[in-house]
């Protein structure tokens, strides 16, 4: 077992060893202050009116939380699936394509142990990354509002408009973020399996991306109201379920269950693609 | 003993091309064996079948004793390899790609990480970024990589490729006194015949995908000597050596059966009044051998 997590922790130097990575952090800080720019200066009026109209005091709601809620849901819905996609596209294929991999596997390590490090490399990315916009985003809320003052957590996709206290707040917004970050381990694991077929690692990112974006307007178009379990994205938005007031467990249980379903099969199936292909330039 | 066992490998492409038919040879312990062949003979199928990175359809590769086919990570313990052209993560400096590399092989052990580096002369650029090494570097950290940790047996495919003449001595030193001091067997695949030649105690020959060619390097065989007579009278001095139980190409080179020494020859000529403007010994060279195996 020490041997598999010196093999993890290896390959996780290996890919924060590389400038992309915090290139990628940086990217992210910079698009959460444009997104708070803009919505400070021309979101928050229309935000004010949503709080108010359910009949809250607006200033005890705008606090830090609200800021980061809105904050996080934005960055990680515009540049999280890229980023994501772009780092696990690259994991297998690009050393395939540099050549790194003949020299890997010209190791003693099967072929199996070697992608089951990259791919939870980049499952550990995944939550890394999407705990860094959840905490800057807040970070970026406290340095605003200040601490404390209420939470209004709103996500009209999943029905929620919900207000809570600064500590029940506090206690949501974390459970959230960790769903959040879980359900992103999708978009990864799709540009994983991707990644392992004999295709160039851009090919793999796109793909990803594109099957993430059609699957997404696919959930929102209203022929497909009885397949929405059909699609990945319908479960990967039970994350905001968990903001809920009264959270449907079982529900949110039966996506995330898709999902682990999902994710393994996808590894399994890069595996198995990977382990039939011969490495010779 | 065989320590690398090479049974009946044929492989073929999905093109349909056939890579390898039915190539089989061993490595015996301690030697350094020679991979021969032009460019898409099959030398790195080879190679790359007894890395596990290429399946081939028939056949096998065991490494003392162990099937690469059916336990690819026991098998490689026992060897260090470079296969193809080395690529290293840039990113990274030379001691964090062996450290990168050897966690995969589940050791790490610094003292000897330094002296493996100090054996191969990079011991004062290994904290440098491998995007920073010339080509010579790179090889020289993919020879580290392949001695990491202790094998058994090295499979090196290409190593002296892009090296100049002075990298390509120290590298062919280095190999030789691997094998003097650690007993190390070798499978070297290399278009340079006469480092094979200076190098290999053993050849095998590939030509599009068949062995030709399994033995002794040539030019080490001293039990035929042969001699370059230079002399306008050829035609005579070979009817003479015709006489006398040798043989004499058109060319003037002379191939002398056991009983008979070179001064045996010479004072025959002499005594049958052939002119001799030239005598000496030709040792027919790996080139002049692998030319004629394959037909160039």
């Amino acid at each position: 077992m020490s041997l598999f997590f010196s093999q993890l922790r290896a390959e996780i130097l290996k890919l924060f060893a590389r400038k992309r990575t915090f290139i990628g952090f940086g990217a992210f800080l910079l698009l959460e202050i444009v997104i708070l720019f803009l919505f400070q200066t021309k979101g928050v009026n229309r935000f004010k009116s949503l709080i108010v109209q359910q009949g809250e005091a607006f200033e005890k709601y705008y606090s830090a939380l609200t800021i980061a809620h809105i904050v996080l849901g934005a960055a990680v819905f515009l540049l999280g699936g890229i980023y994501l996609a772009l780092v696990a596209g690259d994991i297998v294929a690009k050393e395939s394509e540099d050549g790194h991999m003949r020299l890997l596997l010209a190791r003693p390590v099967s072929r199996f142990r070697l992608l089951l490090v990259k791919y939870l490399t980049c499952a550990l990315y995944t939550i890394a990354l999407v705990q860094f916009i959840t905490w800057s985003a807040f970070l970026m809320g406290l340095f605003i509002k200040g601490w404390g003052g209420g939470y209004f957590a709103y996500s009209p996709e999943a029905g929620i408009a919900a207000f809570y206290d600064w500590s029940e707040g506090l206690g949501k917004y974390t459970t959230a973020s960790l769903c959040l970050s879980f359900a992103m381990i999708t978009v990864s694991s799709v540009a994983f399996f991707l990644s392992c077929l004999p295709i160039k690692p851009a090919a793999a990112t796109i793909t990803a991306l594109s099957y993430v974006l059609i699957d997404m307007i696919l959930r929102n178009m209203g022929f497909m109201e009885d397949y929405r379990h059909l699609l990945l994205t319908h479960h990967m938005a039970a994350w905001a379920k968990t903001l809920a007031v009264d959270p449907q467990w079982a529900v949110i249980l039966r996506s995330f269950t898709v999902l682990v379903g999902v994710n393994t099969s996808l590894f399994l199936a890069g595996v198995v693609v990977f382990d039939s292909r011969d490495l010779k330039s | 003993m065989a320590l690398i066992e090479v049974k009946s490998l044929t492989k073929r492409w999905h093109t349909d091309r056939l890579a390898l038919d039915c190539v089989g040879f061993e490595v015996k312990q301690g030697e350094i064996v020679g991979l021969l062949g032009h460019n898409g003979a099959g030398k790195s199928t080879v190679m790359g079948i007894m890395l596990g990175m290429v399946r081939p359809d028939q056949g096998e590769v065991r490494i003392g004793g162990v099937s690469v086919q059916q336990d690819r990570p026991k098998a490689l313990a026992q060897i260090g390899a470079i296969y193809e052209a080395a690529s290293f993560y840039d990113y990274l400096t030379g001691w964090q790609n062996l450290r990168a590399l050897c966690s995969l092989s589940g050791w790490w052990d610094e003292k000897e990480v330094r002296r493996v580096l100090r054996l191969v002369n990079l011991h004062d650029r290994a904290n440098a970024k491998a995007g920073t090494y010339s080509h010579g570097m790179r090889q020289r950290l993919a020879l580290a990589q392949a001695l990491l940790p202790r094998p058994k047996c090295l499979l090196l495919d290409e190593p002296t490729d892009g090296l100049d003449p002075e990298g390509i001595r120290e590298f062919r030193e280095l190999i030789l006194r691997l094998r003097a001091e650690h007993g190390l067997t070798i499978l070297l695949n290399s278009h340079l015949l006469a480092e094979v030649e200076l190098m290999c105690d053993r050849c095998v020959i590939l030509k599009a995908g068949s062995k030709l060619y399994e033995g002794p390097v040539p030019s080490r065989q001293e039990n035929k000597p042969i001699f370059q007579l230079q002399s306008p009278d050829i035609a005579k001095a070979r009817d003479i050596a015709s006489r006398i139980g040798a043989s004499m190409s058109r060319e003037g080179m002379v191939e002398l059966p056991p009983h008979l020494l070179g001064s045996d020859i010479v004072r025959h000529f002499v005594e049958g009044g052939i002119r001799i403007d030239g005598w000496q010994q030709h040792r027919r060279t790996l080139e002049e051998f692998y030319l004629e195996q394959t037909g160039l």
